[in-house]
């Protein structure tokens, strides 16, 4: 990097859980405990249920690219362009959907299988990232 | 008429409009341009600062409402008003006008819009300023830390997969862009008045975020513009003859998204907007429909915004928003024109608020690209997480 990466506030009080987990290296949503509705973006309440009481659940860290970007106009010194953004949605979780980064102008396509994977920045902070998927598939 | 929702049609007028020079140096402050666009308006409506008695802002303004009301030395203010997100303020501000003076707050109500957005601060550029990055209600941390920063980027994902599900190409895209420009050349006022574009001209240009090149985006500009809004009974013995506020509308997906741009990436579906469900609520007030449309003024922070907006508000169908705009339907001369002013795309980006002006314009007959004969024109301010809309019509 030709610049020092800002950091995610990793603490808030809605969304600090998913960081929290990914220190672990393990991918996490929250979700409700009343009826197990995904809350995503992360919040305290469930409109569907109207709980108040919920919980950081690992995922699967397995999915399917929705769409992607390749970033060819820089617009922050810390991310060199091309990099390429992808939208990832969960394969056991579809309603959520996570962002991840690879870098230059990988080929790639609508549907393709991707896995999460761990990248640590700075002062602690872990990002969950994704790649295509290497790993065996489980059925 | 019975239905509460039909109560303001027809019932309120734009009686003034105003704008600044759009440019990428402005050298005035946002204050500054608010006075300026406004007090043109005024002037437009045979009106002065003492007959104006509330006004609305956009949320991301840097002017407030009392800034603008000490600029003009108003001294009555009885309604000051705000909406937002951003570039869905611009319509619901005027329904927001209309309220005000219908359940009678106000009389006469300035609306406006006022940005530094090329020499302040640049929408197209990294939000990012510390070290850290979002939290606070944001969710930026959940998106910025990826490289994922602008609108541009939001909207590219996007087109990507409009592309990918129904064959959508960047030619056709073009072809939006193309248009605007065109309506921009024959508008003295536009940034981009003496810059003709080409086909060959837009797939040359320089990737931004693939899918969508240069001529994709729209101009990052200085200026303002304003408009005076007041009760129909009222608006009759201005000096421009008055457009009446045919109906106004807001609305959101059935599954909201907070924030300002990046959670709509969490939608069901990415290539749908809330133009979708505020065309179906606007369309009932106004017992209007697609055909009754005689021009439009569709808000275009990027290509791919307009065609989105284009299938939601039933020009074509879904997916075949590439096609249409291919067919020179939104051309001069097609089903409906767009963008006669040449839109954020061409004219200038005043966040929504040049296309009322412009809609205007096209009700009067005063427009550079007059469409013959147009009573019927739809505003849109329907680009993110919520909408809003008006349709204007002579009276």
């Amino acid at each position: 990097m030709s610049a020092t990466r800002p950091l995610p506030v990793d603490d808030d009080l809605d969304t600090g859980g998913f960081f929290e987990a990914a220190r672990r290296h393990e991918l996490a949503l929250r979700m409700c405990n009343g009826c197990d509705a995904v809350l995503h973006v992360p919040v305290a309440y469930c409109h569907q249920c109207g709980s108040w009481e919920n919980r950081w659940q690992t995922v699967a860290g397995t999915g399917r690219l929705y769409s992607w970007t390749v970033v060819t106009h820089q617009v922050h010194p810390a991310y060199p362009v091309p990099y390429t953004v992808l939208l990832v949605e969960l394969d056991d979780h579809p309603e959520a959907r996570l962002i991840g980064q690879l870098p230059g102008t990988p080929d790639l396509g609508v549907g393709q299988r991707l896995e999460v994977w761990f990248e640590t920045i700075d002062d602690g902070v872990v990002l969950p990232q994704w790649r295509p998927r290497t790993t065996e598939e489980s059925t | 008429m019975s239905t509460p929702e039909l109560h303001h049609r027809d019932r309120c007028a734009i009686v003034g409009i105003g704008a600044t020079d759009f440019s990428k140096h402005s050298g005035k402050t946002d204050l500054s341009l608010a006075t300026q666009a406004s007090l043109a308006a005024l002037a437009d409506a045979g009106l002065t600062a003492a007959d104006v008695d509330g006004i609305i802002r956009c949320d991301m303004d840097n002017v407030r409402g009392n800034d603008l009301a000490h600029s003009l030395g108003i001294r009555d203010l009885d309604y000051l008003g705000e909406n937002g997100p951003g570039g869905a303020a611009p319509c619901a501000m005027v329904g927001q006008a209309v309220g005000a003076i219908l359940s009678g707050q106000a009389t006469t109500v300035l609306v406006f819009r006022s940005l530094n957005g090329r020499s302040g601060r640049r929408f197209g550029q990294s939000p990012v300023e510390g070290a850290r990055v979002g939290g606070a209600g944001s969710y930026d941390e959940l998106f910025a830390p990826y490289g994922l920063l602008t609108p541009g980027q939001v909207f590219a994902l996007m087109a990507q997969r409009h592309m990918v599900e129904f064959g959508t190409t960047p030619k056709q895209l073009g072809h939006i862009a193309l248009a605007c420009r065109a309506r921009a050349n024959a508008n003295p006022a536009a940034q981009m008045h003496d810059r003709p574009l080409t086909m060959d001209d837009y797939l040359a240009a320089r990737m931004i975020s693939e899918p969508l090149r240069l001529f994709d985006f729209c101009l990052e500009t200085d200026g303002a513009c304003a408009v005076v809004v007041t009760a129909a009974d009222r608006a009759a013995d201005r000096p421009n003859p008055p457009v009446l506020i045919r109906a106004v509308a807001q609305g959101s997906l059935p599954d909201p998204q907070p924030g300002i741009q990046f959670p709509v990436l969490m939608r069901e579906s990415i290539t749908q907007l809330p133009a979708k469900v505020v065309a179906e609520t606007l369309y009932r007030r106004a017992g209007l429909g697609p055909d009754d449309i005689d021009v439009a003024q569709i808000y275009d922070c990027f290509t791919i915004t307009v065609l989105l907006q284009l299938e939601d508000w039933g020009f074509c169908k879904k997916g075949e928003g590439g096609q249409f705009v291919a067919s020179g339907e939104i051309d001069l001369g097609g089903s409906v024109p767009i963008n006669t002013g040449g839109g954020h795309m061409s004219e200038g980006y005043i966040h929504g608020m040049n296309h009322i002006v412009e809609g205007v314009r096209q009700i009067r007959g005063t427009s550079t690209s007059q469409v013959a004969g147009a009573e019927v024109c739809l505003v849109t301010s329907t680009p993110l997480p919520p909408g809003s809309a008006v349709i204007l019509r002579a009276a």
